[in-house]
């Protein structure tokens, strides 16, 4: 059992180190701006189609589930108020987050992993580039930067989809839904919404690229890593949005 | 050059190198054999610092390489070249692109000189054709090939490490490897070759290590090897005896 503890802590160590070195490095020379540019390129206009796809329909079903609800009490005007909160504050966020981590961060984790198991970063290390500096730092800087652009991208097309299910199903003012929309874009909710695609490029790339360098053994390695990076990835996203939306309900001034 | 004194490694609980020591002087020619796993790879790793040893010490040219942090080692990598199993070549390049990576990252040649200095490099391993070739378009032995002049691009090392270079490869492009490595070591440069064919060792090494369940069973030069009761080591020579 001590065993597996001092395992535990040991690769958190690891994690933090590699974390840590990973985010220090975007201030540090030299800077790999074409591999940060493949990467945006990967990352964002790969996932661009997806998040938009998905972000649509999670916009339809919730405008559908609330207008259903709102309706039989009355309140089917709030329909664009409560989509637009629910979207911009919690669901946009968490669900461009998820998407890519499934996406992108699974890739970052078999891509590292592979390069790990064909020798290709004890390569780098012996011509003497930092792998942390060349590998992880690009992949860091894309994800802080592409995954609160598709956040934003992600909300407007959600918001668009509850648009259409409550004027042209549910039979509403198109009118009352925008200007609920933008009532609601005041700097606590955007400021709520637009923080948290930050910590989620922060934690999936840096849990992807740990759990793709310390990939060991062959395809079943590389199997294991890639699971792993997912699962680690959904499971810090879901805890540390969580603690932010507490965090930020404080900081802003929200009662509970 | 190189002195192993008592070194011993393990990964997990498995036992690689068990209290090994020997010294490597400048320009030898070396074959380290032994099976697979028999910790060969190693050595070849420990030496250029990408792993550590559980005790004993590692030393290049005077210097105490095992406590060396990461930054540290660049001045003992420097006097290495390697090429890993396989090429290890970085599969989202090309051919120059891979051959150009050091001379881009150490280097403030022009893109022309890149060029220039990237054909001089391929002509030298006779691959000059495939240079615009992604890494999965070439075969193995191309593989190795722009590997070796990836490797000849870094700098002019002091040694040559090359882990399993003719491994997988048809008897043609075996041979034709050994050639080309013998041809990069006439000016005096060492080189340590990691194998476990006998016959592509006699080709291109003078003296033998042969390793067993992590110890070094025997150490000389050719007519040690070729004399050897030992058993495993007639096991590898009866390959010689085969194709005879």
């Amino acid at each position: 059992m001590s065993i597996k503890i001092k395992k535990l802590l040991s690769d958190l160590q690891d994690y933090y180190i590699l974390s840590f070195k990973g985010l220090i490095g975007i201030f540090r020379k030299p800077f790999y701006s074409k591999d940060v540019l493949d990467q945006m390129d990967y990352a964002g206009a790969g996932s661009f189609l997806i998040v938009m796809i998905v972000s649509l329909f999670i916009g339809m079903a919730l405008s559908l589930q609330l207008s259903a609800e709102l309706a039989s009490l009355g309140l089917k005007m709030y329909t664009g108020k409560v989509v637009g909160i629910s979207i911009i504050r919690e669901v946009g966020p968490v669900t461009a987050a998820l998407v890519y981590c499934g996406r992108v961060g699974a890739g970052m984790a078999s891509e590292l992993g592979s390069m790990i198991i064909g020798h290709q970063v004890d390569s780098l290390r012996v011509f003497g580039v930092d792998p942390i500096k060349k590998l992880v730092t690009p992949r860091i800087l894309s994800s802080i930067v592409m995954l609160p652009a598709l956040t934003i991208i992600g909300d407007a097309v959600a918001l668009l989809g509850g648009y259409y299910i409550a004027v042209f199903v549910s039979h509403q003012s198109g009118y009352v839904y925008w200007s609920s929309i933008r009532d609601i874009l005041d700097f606590e909710n955007v400021f709520s919404g637009s923080i948290k695609p930050f910590m989620f490029g922060f934690l999936i790339s840096s849990i992807s690229c740990y759990m793709g360098l310390t990939t060991k053994g062959g395809a079943k390695g590389l199997r294991k890593s890639t699971t792993n990076a997912v699962v680690f990835s959904i499971i810090m996203i879901i805890i540390s949005d969580f603690m932010l939306t507490r965090i930020l309900l404080y900081l802003l001034g929200f009662s509970l | 050059m190189i002195v192993f004194e008592k070194v011993s490694f393990s990964y997990s609980e498995n036992l690689i190198l068990n209290n090994i020591s020997f010294k490597i002087g400048e320009g030898e020619k070396v074959a380290i054999l032994g099976g697979s796993g028999g910790g060969k790879t190693t050595i070849l790793k420990l030496i250029v610092g990408l792993l550590k040893p559980d005790s004993g010490r590692i030393i290049i040219d005077g210097v105490d390489i095992t406590d060396l942090e990461e930054d540290e080692l660049m001045e003992v990598r420097r006097k290495f070249s390697i090429v890993f199993q396989d090429g290890a070549l970085f599969d989202s390049l090309n051919v120059k692109e891979n051959v150009a990576f050091c001379l881009r990252e150490y280097t403030n040649m022009t893109e022309k000189e890149i060029d220039e200095k990237v054909d001089e490099l391929l002509t030298i391993v006779g691959v000059e054709h495939a240079k615009y070739y992604m890494t999965d378009e070439l075969s193995g032995g191309m593989h190795r090939r722009v590997a070796i002049a990836r490797s000849l691009a870094v700098s002019k090392p002091k040694m040559f490490l090359y882990d399993e270079a003719t491994t997988g490869l048809d008897p043609v492009n075996a041979l034709n490897i050994c050639n080309l490595i013998n041809e990069l070591s006439k000016n005096g440069t060492g080189h340590i070759i990691v194998t476990h064919r006998v016959i592509d060792a006699l080709r291109v090494a003078d003296r033998f290590i042969f390793l067993k369940d992590g110890q070094i069973v025997l150490d000389g030069d050719r007519s040690i090897l070729l004399s050897s009761n030992i058993s495993d080591v007639m096991i590898f020579l009866s390959e010689l005896k085969q194709i005879s």
